[in-house]
């Protein structure tokens, strides 16, 4: 038995979401009374790619590219995730047919979406059984090695919406400014999975950071990943009441990486895996560089009314553990 | 080298045989073979342990800087156990231990969005373990003073272990310096031979441990101990 989620799920705007298991902002999906986190039962998970190229990118270059992405995260030397291409198919990404496949798709009335991610799900058990990616030909495409002025990036389109393929939801480590006639464009982003693209030309976006690597390899842990890194976990409140949708930044000081999560339940709760053992600094946020629909579903009331502030204590990881019960007290702006 | 084993067992004997030959010597220079015991406080200075910024990348691949940090670890008063044992007239040989609860501070600021200053902090447990050699010149304030001035280098081992004592980090220490010991009591003649103090000014330097990019940080410490020769 299967239903498709109908996600909508872009590198440019958001159209839906599910609901958030906790740690990381990965897809869930409620069996049974139950939730379950959404991942792929077995690996390698096998892909097809469209024989239909656009306009500067044959179904070669869509192939070579979206290789080259998906061998990016199968790189993760914590994740136990790996993709196997299975070869060219005539057929749209999109199709309910039991075939992953990526591909190009004319979808102009979508004028701010680059590309998406839908799922096939088998409502039994929870577990994945298809996921398709379709990249908008009504934006200009390039497979060039350094990039090309005024045409998006697919490696890095692609790698982005890899993750989502693989159960990864969408990061709040990005600052952006609203642009003049809408939209917006991204000052800075520390996490492939941060859901507004770089602009035109860039390739930023090609290299995981420490945000997605922390991700992947919490949905499919390899090697000594529980044993060699720990976890942060707490609750987020303001004025003595738990807010729910609260972006927890947290920065390792003696790498100098970040790795975000939110507070995702009733009682504020929050928790981030995949962290290096050491200090940490907390920081608190609200959801402010991207639409608040970009990560949760709509009908959920996420508060953005808070200061960005920091915890005034030193929060330590410790080496395949948790750091205990962290309160991160905000202050109504 | 066997005569050198042979006069270095006669200073030995000699004092412990004749109470009137020792008081001969200067008070404050006991003879090879002797051991010192001394515990006091280590006042160790404030050391700075580099500054890092938590980075976004820009769509040129470039930085943007979310917020800056800088660490430290704030000076802390602790205490200080050390064992001697004269080697040769003017060289001693030491271990010692320490502990002390310096506090480790993250200064934040430069918050992209303005977020206001802050300070995060916790308390450090830290221990070391370690030997190193004190040599006191060959001149005295005056003659038969208690005072002797001496210089000393060592090193050891460093764990530092985090306020909620889930996380344990080591790393090592280097020290020099010199310092004054003053002899408060001689008894040439009884088991118990000396009670004096010591003071001494240092170069500590630590590596690894809490020094977030690995580098060697060096502060000033200042030990005050009382010490009993046997």
């Amino acid at each position: 038995m299967r239903r498709s989620l109908a996600l909508a799920l872009v590198a440019a705007m958001v159209f839906g979401s599910v609901q958030p298991a906790l740690a990381y902002l990965k897809f869930g999906v409620t069996v049974g009374g139950a939730q379950m986190t959404l991942k792929w039962a077995q690996t390698p998970v096998r892909y097809f790619v469209t024989d239909q190229g656009v306009s500067g990118v044959s179904a070669t270059d869509l192939q070579a590219a979206a290789g080259r992405a998906f061998a990016t995260w199968q790189a993760v030397p914590t994740a136990s995730i790996a993709y196997q291409f299975a070869g060219f198919t005539a057929a749209a990404p999109g199709r309910d047919d039991g075939l992953s496949t990526l591909g190009f798709r004319s979808r102009p009335e979508l004028d701010r979406v680059l590309a998406a991610t839908s799922f096939v799900v088998d409502a039994a058990t929870g577990t994945l059984v298809e996921s398709d990616i379709f990249f908008n030909s009504a934006f200009p495409w390039s497979v060039a090695p350094a990039g090309e002025a005024n045409r998006y990036d697919f490696e890095s389109i692609a790698l982005h919406e890899i993750g989502h393929l693989s159960g990864l939801g969408h990061s709040a480590l990005g600052e952006t400014e609203l642009r003049e006639g809408g939209g917006r464009r991204v000052l800075g982003a520390e996490a492939v999975m941060f859901p507004i693209a770089f602009v035109a030309g860039s390739i930023a976006g090609r290299t995981l950071k420490a945000d997605d690597i922390a991700g992947i390899s919490d949905l499919y842990p390899d090697g000594d990943f529980n044993q060699a890194l720990g976890s942060i976990s707490g609750r987020v409140t303001k004025d003595g009441q738990p807010i729910f949708g609260a972006h927890v930044v947290a920065f390792d000081v003696a790498r100098g990486s970040v790795v975000g999560t939110f507070s995702l339940n009733a009682q504020g709760d929050f928790s981030a895996g995949g962290l290096s053992p050491g200090p940490h600094v907390l920081r608190v946020e609200p959801i402010d560089d991207a639409d608040v629909e970009s990560f949760f579903e709509a009908a959920r009331t996420v508060d953005v009314d808070f200061r960005v502030g920091f915890i005034d204590r030193i929060v330590v990881v410790p080496r395949g553990g948790d750091s205990g019960e962290i309160t991160l007290r905000v202050v109504r702006k | 080298m066997r005569f050198a084993w042979a006069a270095e067992l006669m200073l030995v004997i000699v004092p412990t045989l004749d109470a009137r030959a020792a008081r001969a010597q200067s008070p404050a220079a006991p003879q090879p073979g002797r051991f010192e015991v001394a515990i006091g406080s280590l006042w160790t200075g404030h050391q700075a342990l580099g500054s890092n910024d938590a980075n976004e990348t820009t769509s040129a691949g470039g930085s943007l800087t979310l917020f800056s940090t800088s660490s430290d670890l704030a000076s802390a008063a602790g205490l200080e156990g050390r064992v001697g044992v004269r080697l040769r007239r003017r060289l001693e040989a030491d271990v010692e231990a320490s502990y002390a609860r310096p506090p480790l501070r993250i200064a934040i600021s430069n918050d992209f969005e303005s977020a206001a200053p802050a300070t995060a902090t916790e308390t450090i447990r830290q221990f070391t373990i370690g030997a190193g050699v004190v040599w006191y010149p060959p001149y005295r304030v005056r003659r038969g003073s208690r005072v002797a001035p001496f210089a000393m280098a060592g090193g050891g081992y460093l764990r530092q272990l985090h306020e909620s004592a889930i996380l344990l980090e080591t790393g090592r220490f280097y020290q020099f310096g010199g310092g004054v010991k003053y002899l408060l009591a001689s008894r040439p003649t009884r088991p118990l031979k000396g009670l004096g103090a010591r003071l001494d000014v240092r170069a500590l330097v630590r590596s690894k441990g809490i020094a977030f990019d690995g580098g060697h940080y060096t502060s000033p410490a200042i030990g005050a101990s009382l010490f009993v020769r046997f």
